[in-house]
């Protein structure tokens, strides 16, 4: 007998079954378990089990009856079936889409998997609309171990790894992780440092090892804010904590407020310049993001940013 | 459904076999008479291969493995239906590694903005998190963030569709590096996101070369009524900067502030000083959008070389000071 049919015959057993079966009552009716001898085939039992599991079937064992004399092996319904989830056809398409994705590094056939197992349900002609189009849209993102570590977050349990800083020497860090934060194409890992006893963020792209389970994790700290404990980058206009007026040239200014969420334009003049009120803050990422435009965007107000901003540009001007 | 995704994989495994024909019965159970073409494409497998598969489970089924016990199934006229197997008429669920790969995946694409799905990714993800059972994500509600970043584009649809359907566009287009909008006009061969921005791999006809485009910079897209024959451009994991023999190597100190510059660009001959500062040297076409940088990292980075860049610096915080005080009056 084929494997797979056995595997097959081992699932609508179990899957069917009134009550736990034990061994020797699932040797008795699938014929494969009762070739060779008794040894052999518990093995091979054992071996198929496993199998089962790799793949995601559940396998309980619990006493066969009320008097608890013998223990006995089945698939609970409630926790082999898939859950019921509707999803709408635009969330279908949209499953494709990020099952799909070309360039993403990890895991792709994993992914069409659990897709498939998500659509079953879906109206044929839903599916075969979506045969008409192509998921063009692809990802470069870098996540080494991506897999491992979201799978430690989703069980909360501590991680040990190598990881090399952009600064100083490669070394060991134990973990608890309390975040997974994808950024500008990377993946960073936010949680406590064990050893430094602080919250830190790890690149993925940085992990010099895969990652080893080190044990039940600690939950994250009250009010907890997985990307403020990122490493400062090009990440927009900083945390809004109160609002800027900005004199933007008809060059940039299409594509400069595209870029800045919560921006309104008050005054388009005649020029093409606009003014524009957006979300800002005196953190230094505000100016910053004004400065990328050279003479093609001015603060107007507040004039805390405005002077910011002239003292950055004094100090360029008379650099060197 | 679509296909377009290489040569079907060979899975003789049993355990593969296996899972897919948990996923394969619904689904049959609940398309009747599929054609086994359609099965093929949709789950990633050859014909031969699938008819293997149901060759073996219309031997399975209960005990006794009588007529009346065993799965039934049917292939005629290149169609399958399969019946005696209600118990199979659901999907076993989601492995939490299948799970994450779909929810990691998406989480991903919602790294840049603008993209035509992501309400319905959203959701659909948020649907994915709470609805699979305690044991698959349920713990990773609010555990897993995507930060903001980048500039929507408004024209991504529009150049998606042209991937789509190799439509030649008329684009207006703002180069950083040339500090200039022009019109170009462009075969599209990919989109994809990067470093939280979406970009376009195209032949430009204005250059005659290749080219990377940021699509936030895209002012608009019009259609030319052209198609065009793909050149196979290579697509996502492609460095975003093309090098040229006419680039400039700038030597750039970077401070605390900047670091974040070496690994965000394309730079190389990384260089610690014991201040803690870092040495890069970043190739480019043009001076231009450098100078603009500089600006934007505020004194966290110095140039070091070529000095005209220096002197550019310094012109640009000029004119840019002379606009404040001009307007100031």
């Amino acid at each position: 007998m084929h494997p797979l049919e056995r595997l097959l015959n081992l699932v609508a057993l179990l899957l069917n079954a009134r009550r736990p079966l034990t061994f020797e009552e699932i040797r008795r009716v699938i014929p494969a378990y009762r070739q060779g001898d008794g040894a052999a085939a518990k093995r091979m039992f054992e071996r198929d089990k496993e199998t089962l599991k790799e793949i995601g079937v559940p396998i309980d064992l619990a006493p066969t009856d009320a008097w608890e004399v013998e223990q006995g092996y089945r698939i609970p319904k409630d926790r082999y079936y898939l859950p019921e989830v509707e999803f709408t056809p635009d969330e279908v398409w949209a499953l494709f889409v990020a099952a799909h994705a070309p360039g993403h590094e990890w895991e792709g056939d994993e992914a069409a998997v659990a897709f498939q197992k998500l659509s079953t349900g879906t109206d044929t002609n839903v599916l075969a609309a979506m045969a008409e189009r192509t998921p063009a849209p692809g990802i470069d993102a870098s996540g080494p171990h991506l897999g491992a570590i979201a799978d430690a977050l989703a069980r909360r349990r501590a991680i040990r790894f190598r990881y090399k800083p952009t600064q100083g020497k490669p070394g060991q860090r134990d973990v608890d992780p309390f975040a997974l934060v994808f950024r500008s194409g990377n993946w960073y890992l936010v949680g406590s440092d064990r050893s430094r006893g602080e919250i830190r963020s790890f690149r993925l792209s940085r992990l010099a090892s895969p990652v080893k389970d080190v044990g039940p994790a600690e939950p994250p700290p009250e009010g907890f804010d997985a990307a403020g404990h990122l490493q400062s980058g090009p990440w927009g206009l900083g945390r809004p904590a109160e609002r800027a007026r900005v004199a933007l040239s008809p060059k940039v200014a299409w594509w400069a407020l595209a870029g800045a969420p919560g921006a309104t334009v008050t005054r388009a003049g005649r020029d093409g310049w606009v003014e524009a009120d957006l979300p800002a803050s005196e953190t230094g990422a505000f100016a910053a993001w004004v400065m990328q435009f050279g003479p093609d965007a001015r603060v107007l107000s507040p004039r805390s940013i405005r002077r910011q901003v002239e003292a950055r540009l004094e100090a360029l001007a008379g650099a060197g | 459904m679509p296909g377009k995704r290489g040569p079907k994989r060979s899975t003789g495994r049993a355990a593969d076999r296996l899972r897919r024909l948990l996923v394969v019965v619904p689904y049959v159970l609940h398309h009747p008479g599929t054609p086994v073409a359609e099965l093929s494409q949709t789950f990633d497998v050859s014909e031969a291969e699938l008819l293997d598969d149901l060759n073996l489970l219309f031997l399975a089924g209960l005990p006794p493995y009588g007529p009346g016990e065993l799965i039934d199934v049917s292939v005629e006229e290149g169609r399958v239906w399969i019946g005696m197997a209600d118990y199979f008429s659901r999907p076993v669920r989601l492995t939490r590694s299948e799970a994450l790969a779909l929810y990691l995946r998406g989480k991903a694409l919602l790294g840049a903005p603008g993209l035509e799905e992501a309400p319905a990714l959203q959701s659909a993800l948020d649907k994915i998190e709470g609805g699979l059972g305690e044991e698959t994500l349920a713990n990773l509600a609010g555990r897993v963030e995507v930060g903001a970043s980048g500039t929507s584009a408004r024209n991504l649809a529009a150049v998606r569709r042209a991937v789509e359907r190799r439509e030649r566009l008329a684009i207006e287009y703002y180069s950083a590096g040339r500090d200039e909008l022009a019109t170009r006009r462009i075969d599209p061969e990919h989109v994809y996101s990067a470093i939280g921005n979406w970009y376009v791999v195209a032949w430009d006809h204005r250059s005659g070369e290749e080219r990377t485009f940021r699509a936030d910079r895209i002012r608009s897209a019009a259609e030319t009524g052209e198609t065009f024959d793909p050149r196979g451009l290579s697509g996502p994991g492609r460095p975003l900067y093309t090098r040229t023999a006419k680039d400039v190597p700038v030597r750039l100190l970077l401070g605390a502030g900047a670091r974040w510059v070496a690994e965000y660009y394309e730079t190389e001959s990384p260089k610690e000083r014991p201040d803690g500062s870092l040495e890069v040297t970043l190739p480019t076409k043009d001076l231009q959008w450098v100078a603009k940088l500089i600006l934007r990292l505020g004194g966290e980075a110095q140039v070091l070389d070529p000095p005209e860049l220096a002197g550019m610096v310094r012109e640009t915080a000029r004119r840019t000071l002379e606009a404040y005080r001009s307007a100031a009056g």
